[in-house]
């Protein structure tokens, strides 16, 4: 028992001497590393000049669209440690690089005009405002690519809705020919056929924005099980489902009111007629 | 008249006689036809056209450091050895050492950033098109493409100043003259993106000597097995990866460009599920209105199946339509969805996210033959178990 206990202890106090590192979930779940666990990091895959660390805890990497499709297998040290784990013995201590630095400015608004002064006083650095969502920027030019697709959708979708409500509206000639005959006027079941449209667009409408609140998290659960990224790819806003209901309502209403407008340019007795 | 030519007539003319709703469903399949089109395009698009860049480039195999893809790992240090040890193979054509440096290009008072490819090894042939002056010859030539040469104004024997960035201590070496000797295209220029060659011992006096040695790849072309020659590089002392165009096109497909072969799916099967559910409403709808019609027809000999045949008739000849209309709209559509995406930076002007390829095509027909088939079953159905009596007295007495 003793010696199980010394032997406990010298482990802990080895474990106590590591550096601590996080490993990222992916990394972890791949080498069935735990927290608590001793690994020997090297800066090469020979291993030359491995060094333990211990494991302090598994992290979930921020998700990150630009690197869709490459499963985060990685550490995270302290710099003190990477540097000393990463330094050519060349290099003096003090003197290595980092690859980028994040700045957090005072007044955000400034980030343009800073990485103006940095690109101008420091020649060699690239500075540039984190927030800057130009028209080249990947998810503008993406989100392009989807607007370009939907309004594909709903052409293809408006010229469908057409054709149905031309057999629908066709389907209540004669009702229509019998309002006309006895002293409707036109404007009166225009208005009738417009309230009927906006119910059954609103309707659809948000039968489509559950439909797609539903699919939401399927088509997520698909695409992070396929990536292994927490990233969400799809997001049914409340402006999102604004926008939807705003098209889809009047374009519904507008389909149902074109058609039976071209109904109702026939004579009374030509509707009526069986 | 065959019965299939039979029913296909007797179709036509049902479409025929309601020409806005025939009209606009066969709008409405050409325009989801279009889009279905593309995403099958979209789904290798990608893997196609990198895969006939790489082709293009005379190179079948790719060396590097480590198991990145060429250009984004380590650098492969004593290249020039490297490189003659490779060369030596038998089953080796040529190997070309490619050292790519960041760089600032300045003339008179115009600047821009890009990057300085360095040039070495065995072999004569040059990874670019020269489209104006000469090649790249003596020392301290380049080529520049043609971003470059507008941006600066430069063209052949023009001088140009280089300021090249040549670690990763991001240390600026100190400006180096250079005489353009020719403009060139490179095959993964991007619109915007400035990119010169020169030699690799340009290159190195352009860094001030450091790193002199490296290469952040090979590129090697084989005698005709590039799985060969690439057993036979793994096997060189310098444990170093060697890929096949097809290994790195396997690479990238395991990447980043999965995500628009998963986007493709997806808007694959909403298309296709969306056509069939308005063909089926739209055939169902029809098939309601005609009851008595068809009931009629039954009564005057029309069997079962020659009644349901003229309703499928009347599917394919929508969905038959629409789909061919598809293809010129989908090829409309692809140009203009593929100028959308490839304004993201960084994409080579000659890639392509829509490629067209037979197969597409095939698989496009099949989809649309298919859901003209399931689209038909439900009012097929309706027509089949139509009861005629009844039918034809509540045609009457309604």
């Amino acid at each position: 028992m003793a010696g199980a206990v010394l032997s406990a202890a010298a482990v802990l106090g080895a474990q106590e001497a590591q550096p601590p590192i996080l490993v990222s979930r992916q990394l972890a779940a791949l080498e069935r590393l735990a927290v608590g666990d001793i690994v020997e990091l090297a800066a090469d895959a020979r291993g030359t000049n491995a060094r333990p660390f211990r494991i302090v805890g598994i992290y979930e990497p921020t998700p990150d669209p630009m690197r869709l499709g490459s499963v985060p297998r990685e550490v995270r040290l302290h710099l003190p440690d990477l540097l000393a784990l990463t330094r050519d013995p060349a290099v003096p201590a003090g003197s290595e690089h980092v690859e980028a630095i994040n700045v957090a400015l005072a007044d955000p608004g400034d980030a343009q005009q800073f990485a103006r002064d940095v690109n101008a006083r420091l020649p060699g650095l690239v500075a540039r405002p984190t927030g800057a969502a130009g028209p080249d920027n990947p998810f503008i030019v993406i989100e392009r690519f989807h607007l370009a697709i939907a309004v594909v959708t709903i052409v293809a979708a408006t010229v469908f809705l057409l054709a149905l409500t031309i057999m629908l509206v066709d389907e209540r000639r004669e009702t229509v020919g019998v309002l006309r005959l006895i002293g409707l006027p036109v404007r009166r079941i225009l208005t009738q056929v417009l309230v009927e449209g906006v119910l059954i667009a609103s309707a659809g409408a948000l039968f489509g924005l559950a439909l797609a609140a539903a699919s939401q998290g399927l088509i997520n659960r698909f695409f992070q099980w396929r990536y292994d990224t927490a990233l969400i790819f799809v997001r049914v806003t409340p402006e999102v489902a604004a926008t939807c209901v705003a098209i889809a309502v009047p374009l519904g209403a507008a389909a149902t009111v074109a058609a039976s407008w071209a109904l109702l340019r026939r004579g009374a007795l030509r509707l009526a007629r069986r | 008249m065959t019965a299939g030519r039979r029913a296909l007539a007797f179709a036509w003319r049902s479409l025929v006689r309601q020409p806005a709703r025939a009209t606009l469903g066969i709008l409405g399949v050409a325009a989801v036809g279009a889009l279905l089109f593309d995403m099958l395009l979209l789904s290798e698009g990608l893997v196609i056209s990198m895969r006939g860049l790489l082709d293009r480039l005379d190179y079948d195999v790719r060396v590097t450091a480590t198991d990145a893809l060429p250009g984004t790992g380590p650098t492969i240090d004593g290249a020039t050895g490297v490189a003659a040890a490779a060369a030596a193979l038998p089953s080796v054509r040529s190997v070309t050492t490619l050292r790519i440096a960041d760089a600032a290009f300045e003339r008179g008072g115009l600047s821009t950033r890009g990057s300085l490819q360095g040039l070495g090894g065995t072999s004569t042939r040059r990874p670019w098109t020269l489209l104006r002056g000469q090649d790249v010859g003596g020392a301290g030539e380049l080529v520049i493409n043609e971003a470059g040469a507008r941006q600066l104004g430069l063209g052949p024997g023009s001088s140009v100043t280089v300021r090249a960035s040549c670690s990763d201590q991001r240390e600026a070496a100190p400006p180096v003259a250079f005489r353009v000797a020719g403009v060139v295209a490179f095959p993964f220029d991007s619109p915007e993106l400035v990119t010169a060659a020169t030699t690799a011992n340009s290159l190195a006096e352009a860094c001030a000597g450091l790193g002199a040695e490296a290469a952040d790849f090979l590129l090697v072309a084989s005698k005709g097995d590039p799985t060969a020659t690439v057993a036979d590089i793994a096997a060189l002392p310098f444990a170093l990866r060697a890929f096949t165009n097809e290994q790195v096109i396997g690479r990238l497909e395991e990447g980043g460009f999965t995500y628009f072969r998963q986007i493709s799916a997806v808007l694959t099967t909403v298309t296709v599920s969306f056509a069939l559910l308005l063909i089926t409403v739209l055939l169902t709808v029809s098939v309601n209105q005609r009851l008595g019609e068809i009931a009629a027809l039954r009564a005057l000999g029309f069997t079962r199946a020659r009644a349901s045949a003229d309703i499928f008739a009347e599917s394919a000849l929508i969905v038959g339509l629409g789909g061919l209309l598809s293809l010129p709209l989908g090829v409309l559509l692809a140009e203009g969805l593929d100028r959308i995406l490839k304004r993201m930076p960084g994409i080579p002007e000659q890639l392509h996210f829509f490629v067209f390829e037979p197969q597409a095509l095939a698989v496009h027909g099949a989809l649309l033959a298919a859901t003209a088939v399931l689209a038909a079953l439900y009012p097929m159905w309706i027509v089949a178990r139509l009861p005629i009596a009844a039918t034809l007295r509540n045609e009457v007495i309604s």
